[in-house]
């Protein structure tokens, strides 16, 4: 069984996204995605100020048998980059909700935050 | 017959053990109006010594080719292939099997992969290896895709005097593609720099130049790769004549990015043309963008030292219409052909095998001027290939005499540059396996 | 094993020189000091000797299929007539140059000219290009056929159907020809689904690539409905041929409506796998599509009885590769074809069939089938069963190896709901009753292990050279040639007496 956190919310795309404040939302990927993907060895560089549309590829992750893209769950700006997990891509599986955080996201449409999931939407959505 | 083992009482068994009467019944979902009502129209099966007997007959309606040596290269050389390297390659193990999926049941191929590719970044100075795309052309081909992918840009500049079919390949592969390719045209046999200068700008992804180019011509690529270097643009070179390699300055050490090269001359028979082989050399840092299969190194869960494939996630199995290339099965056995071979000639041996190629090259050029009959075009240094033009008339006559004698004639090359001052001009290639008295008895052939 | 290089010994020589070394030409006389390379490019320094040894060690790391079995699905692992090999040995044959005058290779011209008559018999297309390297190469050269077919008419299509069932170059080689693809979702017979390929097939699309049997090993019945569907809005049938081994001699894809059809002469046609290629994936067309086929082509004049080389029109998408094919891998093509003859070629495909369709009905009570009918020349079962124990359908493969087996496919292909961590079985029609027997009871016998003693399959193999390679290690450390190693000598985890295998 996967590990979800509470008072985060989900995408449909296996991505958390944790509310800091100011609009700002930190983003990564759920341990069923990090699960999904097998030890990962890969994790392309994300450029700081980027500015991302709600569905555009933020960026891609590899293990030795998949690739993923990650998808930006909202519009907004990049405002921090994790290089931690672009140096080390096991941080991603060791502690995804953690450690393993890609980005943060100044949300340029707010409102965009009620298209996602919570917890337990998230968990109906995942339930093997 | 003799590669179907199960005989028809095997066959009968088989069936009851299904459930069905009639092997008819297994292929029922086949609907009635496609099946075949009627025999094949093709030839009985001939026996073995038929077989044998016929394909011999039609291998017969070639020339002699043991004895014809070729004086033509273009992209296809003679040399001479160690029998114990045949003989090596005869061992079923290394040619009957399958794509090394299965690590622990392909140590041999795998091992030889990584041999081999170690070998080829020596001889290249590059990092990374690709040890098979199937010939020169499509690894071009991939070269310049893989640049446009590391890019994101979409012109592409391609010196005229890379091989022909090259060239043609290049503009197959990229028609879908909506990319600019321009063509810096030669100056005395080699590539014009004053018109690549002209030609370069911030959208072109990269240059493609061949050394030694198709005319035989070794390129000045360090000049090459500091002009390419200025604005960003990667530097690919093509090597149709491997061998070159044991001689000449190794490519990573003059700047370029990437370096395709045709592998037949490391121990690949000419076989009209293929099965060859090409490599795609580069630096570690465009790892993820390179096409085909790479292997790597590693250990199993004993700690002992092993290869495997490696980097999959870039290929078509996995990546689908998002992989780097299509590439599935390439020519890995030609890999292992020149993995032995060229662990048979070893440090020393190709660098000697090198340099008998461009001393008897040279020799020969020197001779033909002194039978007075021909003359240089154009003067630029070369490795074991030059360009030289006939001062008689009569080429169908030259040609002849050579064909009469046992030598395949050398390239006519007003046959791939029809609208040049090259008439009369002929691309000749002199590899290790001329003695000087055969190189002698020629000069005196076409002296006449 | 120690790599060639760890056996280098200074001054060792592998080579032979002639007396005569041409010292009257000086190399700085002809070529300038800047272009050569001052120091000898380090290979390794062996004699004959280590050379014969060192790769014959090697190959007995490696399994063929002269040594057993190998039921790789969709790869049609058959035996290598040798005599095929002598005949493409021939020295006339293999000293041939590609730019000899056409006069002294009517040989080699003929190969590739008779080779061309029995491929459209066989297959009923009209016509042959020798050139694709392989079976990817092929769709490639047939996604531009059928691009440049369309924008000669004026049409602009975009997009291409492909199933999800289909092998991943087919995909990987639309995209090479800039095509979007639109997957078709099979429906639970295993075959395309006919109304979502109804509601996709429209005027902005090229076509459909279909894999027939497909590559669950079903034929799909729809056939005759698919050939209405992308005919009907003015496509073209695209057919991959990679499992033509379950059709020869039974029915022809040029009957059954396909314009393009792709053959991997090294599955179906027993030439051999190389450890990964040479193969060739030559490509037939029907006449509408001829002058678009890469140049050259190789004709016959009948006014002087001369094989020659006839340049492709204006139409023809160009050339895919330097030269005019894998020249070797056809003679071997031809020679299999005349020793089969039209009887035995059908029984080829007949035997292939009932191999698999036995293996299918007794493994099915311990391996449940992703689809539950009769199959074509491979089968395709589940490991889903033995997730409870704590076994991936990969240890069942690893360990048949101790068993002395090539495992078959797995893991492909993966479409959910049914081809789920599939088992794919091809056993070609030269493994006889007894080799599918050995290699049926071996298979029952790891299903109860892996209910009995889930551990001895979690460890294997355990009798080959190597176990369990770490594959992401693999990518972390990124050694792809003996120099890489050297560098990063002190950060290997293994110790010298760990290296041999």
């Amino acid at each position: 069984m996967s590990k979800i956190i509470e008072n985060l919310y989900y995408s449909k795309n296996d991505e958390w996204l944790k509310d800091e404040g100011n609009n700002i939302m930190v983003i990564g990927i759920t341990d069923y995605a990090q699960d999904q993907l097998g030890d990962i060895v890969y994790v392309e560089e994300i450029k700081n100020g980027t500015k991302v549309s709600k569905g555009d590829v933020l960026t891609t992750v590899e293990s030795v048998k998949a690739v993923s893209d990650v998808y930006s769950p909202i519009s907004g700006e990049i405002v921090e980059v994790n290089q931690k997990v672009i140096n080390e891509p096991s941080t991603l599986n060791q502690d995804p909700y953690g450690e393993g955080w890609f980005a943060k996201i100044k949300m340029s449409k707010p409102d965009e935050i009620k298209e996602l999931m919570t917890s337990s939407e998230y968990n109906d959505f995942r339930k093997e | 017959m003799r590669y179907i083992p199960s005989t028809k009482e095997q066959q009968e068994e088989m069936l009851k053990a299904i459930g069905v009467t009639s092997f008819e019944q297994l292929i029922d979902s086949i609907p009635d109006s496609v099946k075949l009502k009627r025999k094949l129209n093709i030839p009985s099966a001939l026996s073995e010594f038929e077989l044998d007997d016929k394909i011999s007959m039609i291998s017969q309606k070639n020339v002699n080719f043991q004895k014809f040596k070729p004086l033509v290269g273009a992209g296809a050389y003679r040399h001479f292939i160690p029998e114990a390297q045949k003989a090596l390659l005869q061992r079923q193990e290394f040619w009957t099997c399958y794509t090394p999926y299965q690590p622990e049941l392909s140590q041999g191929t795998l091992q030889s992969m990584f041999e081999y590719q170690s070998y080829i970044a020596r001889l290249t100075k590059m990092e990374v290896v690709v040890p098979s795309i199937f010939d020169g052309a499509s690894a071009s081909a991939e070269a310049i895709l893989m640049s446009l992918r590391l890019t994101h840009k979409n012109k592409i500049i391609v010196s005229t005097l890379i091989h022909p079919h090259y060239l043609e390949t290049i503009k197959t592969y990229l028609a879908p593609h909506n990319i600019i390719i321009e063509e810096i045209s030669s100056e005395n046999g080699l590539t014009s720099l004053e018109k690549l200068k002209q030609s370069i700008d911030n959208d072109t992804a990269c240059i493609l130049v061949q050394s030694p180019n198709f005319f035989g011509g070794i390129e000045s690529i360090k000049t090459f790769s500091e002009i390419a270097h200025q604005k960003d643009i990667l530097l690919i070179q093509v090597i149709t004549e491997s061998m070159s390699l044991g001689l000449l300055k190794s490519p990573g050490d003059m700047g370029a990015d990437i370096v395709v090269g045709n592998t037949q001359s490391f121990g690949l028979e000419l076989d009209f043309g293929g099965p060859h082989n090409a490599f795609l050399a580069t630096r570690k840092k465009y790892i993820r963008q390179i096409p085909g299969r790479i292997a790597g190194e590693t250990t199993d869960k004993n700690g002992k030292r092993c290869f495997v494939m490696t980097f999959r996630a870039r290929e078509q199995d996995i990546r689908r219409e998002k992989a780097t290339s299509n590439i599935c099965t390439n020519h890995n056995l030609n890999v292992i052909a020149s993995n032995i071979y060229l662990s048979l000639m070893g440090t020393e041996g190709l660098y000697q095998y090198s340099l008998l190629n461009a001393k008897k090259a040279h020799y020969f050029e020197k001779k033909l001027l002194e039978t007075g009959k021909f003359v240089t075009k154009y003067k630029y240094p070369y490795f074991n290939e030059f360009l030289i033009t006939y001062k008689g008339k009569d080429m169908e006559r030259l040609k002849k005499v050579l064909i009469d004698n046992g030598f395949v004639p050398p390239l006519l090359i007003q046959k791939f540059y029809s609208d040049t001052p090259l008439q009369n001009t002929l691309l000749f290639a002199i590899t290790e396996i001329f003695s000087r008295n055969e190189l002698d008895s020629i000069c005196n052939l076409l002296s006449q | 094993m120690k790599l060639i290089f760890e056996k280098s010994i200074p001054g060792r020589v592998s080579f032979s020189l002639p007396d005569d070394l041409f010292e009257d030409i000086k190399i700085e006389d002809i070529l300038p000091a800047d272009f050569i390379e001052k120091d000898k490019k380090n290979l390794s320094e062996v004699s004959e000797v280590d050379v014969v040894r060192h790769f014959t060690k090697l190959s007995k790391y490696n399994y063929g299929v002269d040594d057993g079995l190998y039921p790789l699905g969709s790869c049609t692992m058959k035996y290598n007539p040798r005599i095929n090999e002598k005949m493409a040995a021939l020295n006339n044959f293999t000293k041939a140059h590609p730019f000899a005058p056409t006069e002294l290779v009517q040989g080699s011209l003929e190969v590739m000219f008779e080779l061309n008559k029995l491929l459209c018999e066989i297959t009923g297309m009209d016509q042959f290009t020798m050139a694709p390297a392989s079976g990817a190469h092929g769709e490639l050269t047939g996604i531009l056929i059928m691009r440049k077919y369309f924008l000669d008419q004026g049409q602009n299509r975009h997009k291409i159907l492909i199933p999800d069932s289909a092998h991943g170059t087919n995909p990987a080689s639309a995209a090479m020809g800039a095509f979007d693809v639109v997957e078709i979702k099979s429906n639970e017979n295993g075959t395309v689904d006919i109304d979502a390929l109804s509601k996709a097939m429209d005027e902005q699309t090229v076509g459909l690539m279909l894999t027939n049997p497909n590559t669950v090993g079903l034929y799909d019945e729809g056939i005759e409905q698919i050939e209405k569907i992308i005919h009907g809005k003015g496509g073209l049938l695209y057919y991959d041929g990679a499992n033509l081994n379950a059709s020869l001699g039974i029915l022809r894809p040029g009957d059954t409506g396909f314009d393009i059809v792709h053959l991997n002469l090294h599955k179906t046609f027993s030439t051999p796998h190389g450890g990964g290629g040479p193969g060739s994936g030559v490509i037939g067309v029907k006449s509408n599509l001829i002058p678009y086929l890469p140049t050259p082509l190789v004709d016959f004049n009948p006014e002087n009885n001369m094989y020659i080389f006839k340049e492709a029109g204006t139409k023809s998408i160009g050339m895919i590769r330097s030269f005019w094919g894998n020249f070797s891998v056809l003679v071997k093509t031809l020679c299999w074809i005349l020793s089969l003859g039209p009887e035995h070629l059908y029984q080829a495909s007949r035997n292939s069939i009932i191999n698999a369709n036995y293996v299918l009905t007794k493994l099915k009570d311990y391996y449940k089938p992703a689809y539950d009918r009769f199959c074509g020349h491979e089968c395709t079962l589940t490991g889903r069963e033995y997730k409870k124990y704590g076994i991936k359908t990969l240890q069942i493969a690893k360990r048949l190896m101790d068993y002395g087996y090539h495992p078959p496919t797995i893991y492909f292909p993966h479409f959910e709901p049914y081809a789920d961590e599939t088992i794919m079985i091809e056993p070609p029609e030269s493994e006889g009753k007894e080799i599918l027997d050995s290699f049926i009871n071996v298979m029952i016998k790891i299903s109860q292990e892996a209910k009995e003693n889930p551990e001895i399959l979690n460890s294997a193999p355990h009798v080959t050279p190597v176990s369990q390679t770490d594959d992401v290690l693999a990518v972390k450390q990124a050694i792809l040639t003996y120099d890489d190693e050297i560098k990063n000598n002190d950060k290997l985890n293994y110790s010298d007496e760990n290296i041999n295998f």
